[in-house]
């Protein structure tokens, strides 16, 4: 009965252990490594973190891992200690709730264009080539600066060819199937209202 | 000119045209590789005879050193080429084209909610404590002066720790509110002059180490509207003007004061 109450608060602090490293930026971007988790929780740390998750769940959070190959292959313990560890929010936020969060609509949809547009070209661009498809929808001067937000926060990155690609936080935030989805039935909910 | 000599010539004639050819291969390969474009533009086969025709006309060492830095990046072409059309055979291609289309036919609200079905931010915590704002302000006044002599310098880099911070005591929100009703009873009692209380004075009244301490209680005071702050344009003397009931400024303004020893 004893053991079992150690192990149970034993398990209880390496959970609160958890949600520091997870919650808490240590770096100079949120989120920890797999092996950092390793470090503090020991080698069972995935059960841990499967543990965290299910506690996270009922109160809309999750543990999202972002791998470092971007394929669809099983994963190994040496992918797990390699990739990096985020809690983020478990459903997506409502226009207004991102609106009260202090972005503004055409920003937001500035990215959504440009990641829709990146997505089928393998996840990187030229800028000039973004650029131009984005001018004929929106002013030069608020593509330009909404890139360079983005660029700054991690959804987008420019190399120094001057080529657009996906950044980290889009990998860890956004869900590129539901986007997907979501710009075909946009189109298909228009040609319906036309015809 | 001798035959051996024209053939030299010749021969170098060769050497360049093939190597400036493999460098447009390597340079088209590279630009697929990097803008993402769709890699089966190029035509691998024509490419390939190319290289070989080059590298079986060609004994130069450099230009077979060449040849086979053009196959490898041939090679990622292909691996390129692998991986489009897995992406394509995927459920997630949406041709760039139709993708193009639709971005340009709708409207900023349905793009924005498109993403917004799809993002799921990240939650985090950024944060400054207590303690570290005291590490940061310990590191500062260790830190040697930049350049100059060190009496040259005014206030902090001369005063300890204890001089020139504000106690810490008074950082706690209900000390600091407790601080701010005496001085303003205080300033209330205190005789006023034509042109109000003397800023200067009425700082220093408890000493010189109490001066940072009642500066700061005081600018709450100002800001909170129990009091003004008034700057003579032409003597640059500052006075102090006490109220009993806090009044609504229209035009508030912001007026830095430099505080130093001995002032």
């Amino acid at each position: 009965m004893s053991a079992e109450h150690d192990a149970e608060q034993k398990a209880g602090r390496k959970l609160a252990v958890a949600v520091a490293m997870l919650l808490f930026t240590s770096h100079r971007l949120p989120g920890v490594r797999g092996y950092e988790l390793r470090r503090r929780l020991g080698k069972n740390y995935l059960k841990i973190i499967d543990m965290l998750n299910r506690r996270l769940n009922p109160i809309g959070l999750r543990v999202k891992i972002v791998f470092e190959g971007r394929g669809d292959k099983e994963h190994g313990q040496e992918d797990f200690d390699k990739a990096r560890f985020f809690i983020t929010l478990n459903e997506p936020l409502t226009l207004s709730d991102i609106v009260a969060a202090g972005w503004r609509i055409d920003e937001v949809a500035i990215l959504s264009a440009t990641l829709a547009l990146l997505y089928p070209r393998g996840g990187r661009a030229t800028y000039g080539e973004v650029m131009e498809l984005l001018e004929a929808k929106f002013p030069k001067w608020r593509v330009e600066s909404a890139l360079e937000k983005f660029i700054r926060r991690g959804y987008l990155y420019k190399d120094e060819d001057n080529i657009l690609h996906i950044g980290w936080r889009t990998y860890a935030e956004i869900d590129q199937r539901e986007l997907a989805k979501a710009i075909t039935e946009l189109h298909q909910q228009k040609s319906y209202k036309r015809s | 000119m001798n035959k051996a000599g024209r053939l030299r010539r010749v021969q170098s004639r060769k050497v360049r045209l093939a190597k400036e050819e493999l460098e447009r291969i390597i340079e088209l390969c590279d630009s697929i590789e990097k803008s993402g474009i769709d890699p089966f533009s190029v035509n691998i086969k024509e490419l390939l005879q190319k290289l070989r025709s080059i590298l079986e006309g060609s004994d130069n060492l450099d230009v077979i050193v060449l040849d086979a830095e053009t196959l490898y990046k041939i090679s990622l072409v292909i691996a390129l080429q692998h991986r489009w059309l897995k992406e394509r055979a995927s459920n997630l291609f949406i041709d760039a084209q139709i993708v193009s289309a639709k971005v340009l036919a709708a409207d900023n609200k349905s793009l924005a909610q498109a993403l917004a079905r799809s993002w799921r931010p990240i939650v985090n915590g950024e944060q400054l404590t207590r303690r570290m704002i005291i590490e940061g302000m310990e590191y500062f006044l260790s830190l040697p002066p930049r350049g100059g002599k060190a009496e040259e310098r005014n206030l902090t880099s001369n005063l300890t720790y204890e001089e020139a911070s504000i106690s810490y005591e008074l950082l706690q929100d209900e000390l600091l509110e407790q601080r701010v009703k005496e001085l303003h009873l205080e300033l209330l009692n205190e005789k006023l002059g034509e042109k109000g209380v003397n800023y200067w004075g009425f700082i220093a009244k408890e000493g010189e180490e109490k001066k940072l301490e009642r500066a700061y209680v005081l600018s709450f005071l100002i800001s909170e509207g129990f009091a003004d702050l008034r700057r003579e344009p032409i003597t640059g003397e500052l006075w102090i003007i006490p109220y009993r009931e806090k009044i609504e400024r229209r035009t508030p303004a912001s007026v830095a004061v430099t505080i130093k020893r001995g002032e």
